[in-house]
């Protein structure tokens, strides 16, 4: 629950009058239990608050529920007890307003997760599908100011030159870089990048990072960021959540990731934390 | 001290040989298997040597049909094209029906195990009545000519269809469509924007090849008066025109050639 330093666009916006909660994402007490062979406790109680146009990054080796955190945050995976605030609406199972907070709420992916034989546009421009009823998606057309606004996020993140190639001819962080697009098209105040460089070399995974970085600063979008290694966390990042064994940690600017704290998300004692990302 | 490496080498070495190890249960199975096949030979009457014997009366069938009488084909370019027009139709509708009954039947588009039961059925109801049969339904229901042989053709390959459509789709890769639920996209803007992407270089295989299929099928739908060559081919048969039905036959061969050709072709530009 700490906001250490206070962002001032933020603070300016509440001072205009709008009568916000200043909270973009809040978690309260959540926690996820996997049931089926044996039991587990992927998340256990975990509470925090994250400010409009921050830059938050979330710390831990793999397996301590990084991934879980956030897909409870858009309903990927359904917490089994604790609730989320999205842009001060919570987040539930009912379908309709699932939906709504889901257009709220971009999501990047360690594999992209493009459709790799449609183009590098039609795949940003699903990003607007949930604008559309399916009617109008049956016949697989999109709009002018769709198109538009697709354009505008290629340009972006500077992938506009190949809007009409196939997805899959595409490199790793172009690839990447098309799937923060598809999320940037959705218009949305947040965004959830779950491990968006694991797969990336280092010189590409930094360019990648400074891309949702700039995402935060330039649009104030609100962005979540999974990371298991230290050096990204302390370059990027202006708040860090340590998450370990599914407990947060810590919680602070990353200029106080001392080595005992991070012996503490790591528990480098074990063996367990020592693992490569799966 | 022994090294480690060539000690585990070893190991597997030695429970490589011991899997390979031939078993008193591998012997039942094999028997088993022998015997299960020779038990089906004494079912279908399986005597070669009455087949080697009857290779003189089937090489006569095909001397009675030299030489073609070439002009016949002026009768039955109608008929031939009729067949192609009931393979085309038969498979759009195949694909109309067996498309959403595929889609109803996939594991992960469909969470509700009842409704995949219910659709797997109908596929399976469809698929197992054969297209002739089909046929005799259809004539009897709307008369004599092709229409009833298109729609014989579609509800046979709806069942066939309609399964290598859902096998299709419950093999894709689930990032796609885990990130466009991610967006907020509804049910059925997930299947069109990624599902069918992803399944649609299979989908046109499996359409082109039971169309080729589907043209040697439609070659004897004719019999129960459903449209289409096969009419003509059995109405020679039973008249002992052979040189007509040399003629029908070549037809037939020419035709299938030419789709298998085209299909290929099509195929081979599709990525």
């Amino acid at each position: 629950m700490e906001s250490t330093n206070v962002n001032q666009k933020s603070t300016a916006a509440t001072a205009a009058g709008q009568k916000r909660d200043p909270m973009m994402v809040s978690l309260k007490n959540v926690s996820k239990t996997y049931t089926g062979t044996g039991v587990t406790e992927a998340l256990k109680n975990v509470s925090m608050d994250v400010r409009e146009g921050e830059f938050l990054v979330i710390l831990g080796p793999s397996g301590a529920g990084k991934s879980t955190l956030m897909r409870c945050i858009n309903r990927l995976v359904g917490p089994t007890s604790g609730s989320i605030i999205v842009d001060g609406q919570e987040v539930t199972n009912r379908r309709h307003a699932l939906r709504a907070v889901r257009r709220k709420v971009g999501m990047v992916f360690q594999q992209f997760n493009l459709v790799k034989r449609l183009s590098v546009l039609m795949n940003v421009l699903s990003g607007r599908l949930s604008y559309h009823t399916f009617w109008r998606s049956l016949a697989y057309s999109f709009d002018k100011e769709d198109k538009r606004i697709a354009i505008e996020c290629l340009v972006r993140i500077n992938m506009d030159h190949k809007a009409f190639q196939r997805a899959d001819t595409l490199s790793g962080g172009e690839q990447q870089r098309v799937a923060i697009a598809r999320a940037l098209a959705q218009q949305p105040k947040v965004i959830l990048a779950d491990e968006p460089v694991a797969s990336l070399d280092p010189k590409i995974a930094r360019q990648v990072l400074t891309y949702l970085k700039q995402i935060a600063d330039e649009l104030g979008i609100t962005v979540l960021c999974n990371l298991h290694q230290v050096e990204y966390a302390r370059e990027y990042a202006e708040r860090v959540v340590g998450l370990s064994r599914g407990e947060l940690v810590f919680d602070g600017p990353s200029g106080q990731l001392t080595d005992d704290i991070l012996r503490q998300i790591y528990y480098r004692d074990s063996e367990a934390g020592d693992d490569d990302d799966v | 001290m022994a090294d480690p490496v060539q000690a585990a080498q070893e190991d597997v070495f030695a429970s490589l040989v011991e899997r390979k190890k031939w078993r008193l249960h591998h012997i039942v199975f094999l028997a088993a298997g022998i015997g299960f096949l020779a038990w089906c030979a004494d079912g279908v009457n399986l005597r070669p040597r009455e087949l080697a014997g009857g290779i003189p009366k089937i090489v006569e069938y095909f001397v009675l049909m030299v030489p073609p009488k070439w002009g016949f084909v002026e009768k039955i370019w109608k008929p031939a094209i009729e067949t192609i027009y009931i393979a085309i139709w038969g498979n759009i509708l195949a694909s109309l029906i067996g498309l959403p009954l595929g889609v109803l039947a996939a594991r992960n588009i469909v969470r509700q195990a009842p409704v995949r039961f219910v659709a797997k059925s109908t596929l399976n109801l469809f698929r197992s009545i054969s297209e002739l049969i089909w046929a005799i339904f259809f004539v009897a229901a709307v008369g004599l000519g092709p229409f009833p042989g298109a729609v014989a053709l579609g509800m046979n390959y709806a069942g066939i269809l309609g399964r290598l459509y859902a096998e299709a789709m419950e093999n894709i890769d689930p990032g796609p469509v885990e990130a466009l639920q991610a967006t907020g996209a509804g049910r059925i803007q997930v299947i069109l924007f990624a599902i069918f992407p992803q399944v649609l270089p299979q989908f046109v295989t499996y359409m082109l090849y039971w169309f080729e299929v589907g043209v040697r099928s439609a070659t004897v739908l004719g019999m129960v008066g459903a449209g289409g060559i096969g009419f003509e081919l059995v109405t020679t048969i039973k008249l002992f025109e052979f040189r007509e039905t040399a003629v029908t036959l070549l037809v037939i061969f020419g035709m299938v050639t030419v789709i298998d050709y085209a299909s290929t072709l099509i195929r081979s530009r599709m990525y």
